[in-house]
């Protein structure tokens, strides 16, 4: 990886590192999206989180994004992103920070738990740049909506219009009722 | 409401949404432009506003701002209605309306 020359550069850097850390991001995704070495992350975590990062590998599949839940919510991330994508001269990291920090905020008012940590939001756009992952719409709503790319959705209808029996029947929604 | 008080609640509400719009912008130009659905051109207008521009613009007969959308879907999502007990959770009309709504704007973008 290449050693960051410029000052100004590495200071961005580091807010951008600090915004993804605050936000919850993995090591990984600051690895990628930040030029500043390892260690310099991994103090710059302990600072900002107070404790080492999560070691593992990252989710890595498409299939979560086209269950019930996870596809709303990272439905209503990809239309905010695409929304600041499209209009703004934003850096994709940027973008996404900031999607992600307007998407934390609508799930916050509708009372609804964060199902799509940073991490995911940024695989999600990884995907979408990738060709995995696209958008149809809906056909009765005419919404957008996160689906594979290689499948045929000429009479799409989104998990919003047509919900399914158990949609949102998780356990954790059964526990908060009991209780 | 007398013509007096009505002008001088539009006054009051122009001027309230100005003044938001040009906070909003200042401390994040691009969360701003999608909270407020401005193009970047108009929102480089507001922002540069100076106070006595704002005070003449919002004294004025007509509101500044307006609805968002125009699409029955959308108001029928946001108020409840005509959803025959199938949106019975009210936070998932709301995220299906935000859906809908950010993806007008990113298409009209």
């Amino acid at each position: 990886m290449a050693k960051t020359k410029s000052i100004v550069g590495e200071s961005r850097d580091i807010a951008r590192a600090i915004d993804l850390i605050k936000l919850g991001a993995r090591l990984q995704v600051l690895e990628s999206e930040t030029k500043l070495s390892r260690e310099r992350l991994l103090r710059l975590y302990k600072e900002v989180q107070g404790k080492s990062p999560p070691k593992g590998m990252l989710p890595f599949s498409t299939d979560w994004f086209m269950t019930w839940q996870p596809n709303v919510h990272a439905s209503l991330f990809m239309n905010i992103y695409r929304f600041l994508d499209k209009t703004t001269e934003l850096e994709e990291i940027d973008a996404i920070i900031k999607a992600y920090q307007l998407y934390l905020e609508q799930a916050g008012s509708h009372g609804l738990e964060t199902v799509l940590s940073v991490t995911r939001a940024w695989r999600l756009v990884k995907f979408f740049d990738a060709g995995m992952l696209t958008t149809a719409p809906c056909t009765k709503c005419g919404g957008h909506f996160v689906v594979h790319t290689m499948e045929l959705y000429d009479d799409f209808v989104c998990g919003l219009c047509h919900m399914p029996s158990r949609a949102g029947k998780t356990r954790a929604a059964a526990e908060k009722l009991a209780a | 409401m007398n013509t007096a008080t009505m002008l001088d609640e539009i006054r009051d509400a122009n001027l309230t949404y100005l003044m938001l719009a040009q906070a909003l912008i200042r401390s994040d130009r691009a969360q701003a432009l999608f909270r407020l659905g401005l193009s970047e051109e108009v929102a480089d207008m507001v922002a540069g506003l100076t106070a006595a521009q704002i005070l003449k613009i919002a004294a004025s007969n007509m509101v500044m701002c307006r609805f968002r959308f125009d699409d029955q879907v959308v108001w029928n999502l946001l108020t409840g209605h005509g959803q025959s007990g199938k949106h019975s959770d009210r936070a998932v009309s709301g995220v299906h309306a935000t859906i809908l709504m950010s993806g007008q704007l990113a298409e009209a973008a």
